[in-house]
């Protein structure tokens, strides 16, 4: 576990270089809410209704912010990932005294701390200045959520950033990736409204099980059972993609 | 596990599948010791297999069969231990681009968990080596290439480990910069160091490797020291010739002899034959009494002529 520390320091120099990417880790998620929640809240004025509550669209879009945190983070790293593979140091890191898991382990841990951050940042200020009440008893497990969600997201972009080797390539999946699975989602509206097939598209993303989960335990609203059943899919999501991350770097080399 | 080699390689494969081409079989059962503290020259044209073989020596990709023992540890069942006893130079550049030289020097000393005022030490003596220092507050992407590949044998230079891989090291480097790089190499290998290094550069592998293996097409076609490749090779001597003046005559001589390489201009000439020293001897006489010789010096064939001709042997009786 000795190099652990080794791999949170090189991600912290490397973050610490360009304060722009810092910037869009820590503070994108604050910015979408106050724009574009504050944006929809005002046109939606009434609220949005969900299991028969209505709700002020900035309170149903928290949750939904949270999750992109997370995948955001994931997708930056996803990134760098192939940027360390485009310039080569990748191959070198696998040459460095460490195991495979303890650099993954590293690299995802720096991650959850940056996620955790930035979710700080959003709730912090965008319950201050939206006036959004939170369920303080229930944070530890939005937190917990986040950091399982950015691990899982970790996971899964980095296979992305493994097998793909062209760079046009590798933008063009992730930016659709990023498009389909934030929107085919509960993250930006409530599933009740949607088309059936929408719907069920919606209900087999994980973002929708962590969106789900993260509303659930910011402002209460959802329906438990279902919110339990997609947790533990989204473990399953997140044990399929570690496993299948760690497979394509034995095999990529 | 057995010790006494650095490394120990036996009957080593390696076979690569493509997605929809056929396979290609990069290592076809290779076996071959490396004595601790020796500078080790692995030798060969492109896809011979000298990078599938660092591959696997430094545990990048696990062999298709064979055993490869790297400091007494196996590199399959062992890769942990393996990485400890390393460090590596790959053939293709690699450093963190963002950072400046003394962040990637730092942050490599931390992957090697080298103590952090042992470290600052390390650091401070490859700056100076390698020429580095003025340059220690640059970023790597804003280095010249050359910089880049003296910083990444830097690196490998700086984890003090037993055991160093130098994929194509010198590749890019201007002549200064290559010799400040050789000189590293001999100055690690004399601390007890063991070097195995890849090369194009045949005069490099020459000058500095004590034993040697060329590999072509995944077999090891040449093995020994460089007394011993070369005997393997075609007992060739170079003349080069001055003469008062090389006359359509001399040249007729000269060419008569059957030459593996001939050139010429008004008073010079370079000829390779491939004779024995009895019949160079009396080339050297008939041009000295009847061709106006004023000058001549005699080379054995160099690394270069043995590995051209022990591969051109090769294509012409493959394994």
């Amino acid at each position: 576990m000795k190099s652990i520390p080794a791999v949170v320091y090189r991600e912290y120099l490397l973050r610490t270089t360009s304060l722009t990417w810092l910037f869009f880790d820590l503070f994108m998620p604050l910015i979408y809410l106050l724009i574009f929640g504050i944006g929809f809240d005002r046109a939606l004025s009434e609220g949005i209704m969900m299991k028969g509550q209505l709700i002020p669209y900035n309170e149903f879009f928290l949750g939904g912010i949270l999750a992109m945190t997370s995948f955001g983070i994931g997708m930056n790293t996803s990134y760098g990932f192939f940027m360390d593979r485009d310039n080569g140091i990748f191959y070198e890191h696998l040459t460095y005294p460490m195991t495979r898991g303890e650099f993954l382990i590293g690299k995802v841990l720096f991650n959850c701390v940056i996620a955790t951050v930035a979710a700080i940042i959003a709730l912090g200020l965008g319950s201050w200045i939206l006036g959004i009440s939170l369920s303080v008893a229930h944070l530890p497990l939005v937190f917990v959520g986040i950091i399982i969600g950015t691990a899982g997201w970790f996971f899964f972009l980095m296979i992305f950033a493994l097998r793909i080797r062209r760079n046009d390539m590798y933008n063009t999946i992730i930016n659709l990736l990023y498009f389909i699975m934030l929107f085919a989602s509960s993250l930006f509206y409530p599933l009740d409204l949607l088309p059936s097939w929408l719907t069920t598209a919606a209900l087999i993303n994980p973002v929708t099980w962590q969106a789900d989960f993260l509303r659930y335990f910011t402002i209460g609203v959802g329906d438990l059972p279902q919110i339990m059943l997609q947790s533990v899919y989204f473990l399953i999501f997140l044990a399929v993609s570690f496993y299948a991350g760690t497979v394509i770097i034995r095999k990529i080399a | 596990m057995n010790n006494r080699y650095a490394i120990e390689v036996v009957n080593l494969t390696k076979m690569y599948t493509p997605r929809g081409k056929p396979s290609v079989h990069a290592l076809k059962g290779i076996s071959f010791t490396v004595e601790p503290g020796a500078i080790f020259g692995l030798l060969g044209p492109n896809g011979a297999g000298k990078s599938t073989t660092i591959k696997i020596l430094t545990t990048l990709t696990p062999p298709t069969s064979g055993r490869a023992v790297v400091n007494g540890f196996d590199c399959v069942h062992q890769p942990l231990e393996t990485r400890r006893s390393l460090a590596v130079v790959l053939q293709q550049n690699a450093f963190e681009l963002y950072l400046t030289v003394l962040g990637n020097l730092r942050t490599y000393a931390r992957f090697h968990h080298i103590p952090r005022r042992e470290a600052d030490r390390r650091i401070t003596e490859v700056l100076d080596q390698f020429g580095l220092y003025d340059e220690r507050y640059t970023h790597a992407i804003d280095l010249s290439g050359g910089m880049r590949r003296r910083l990444q044998v830097a690196k490998a230079f700086l984890s003090g480990k037993p055991l160093i891989f130098l994929d194509e090291a010198t590749t890019g480097l201007d002549p200064i910069n290559r010799r400040t790089t050789l000189s590293a190499i001999r100055e690690q290998a004399s601390k007890g160091s063991t070097i195995v290094l890849t090369t194009h550069l045949l005069d490099e592998a020459e000058d500095l490797c004590d034993r040697l293996v060329i590999v072509d097409h995944g077999s090891i076609i040449a093995e020994g020291d460089l007394h011993d490749i070369k005997r393997l090779g075609v007992p060739a001597y170079t003349l080069n010739l001055i003469f008062r003046d090389v006359s359509p005559r001399t040249i007729q001589f000269l060419k008569a002899q059957n030459p593996l390489h001939f050139k010429h201009n008004a008073t010079a000439a370079e000829i390779t034959l491939q004779q024995s020293h009895q019949q160079i001897l009396d080339v050297i006489g008939e041009l000295d009494r009847d061709h106006d010789l004023v000058h001549f010096e005699v080379h054995t064939a160099d690394l270069e002529d043995v590995f051209i001709d022990l591969l051109s042997r090769q294509k012409e009786e493959p394994v």
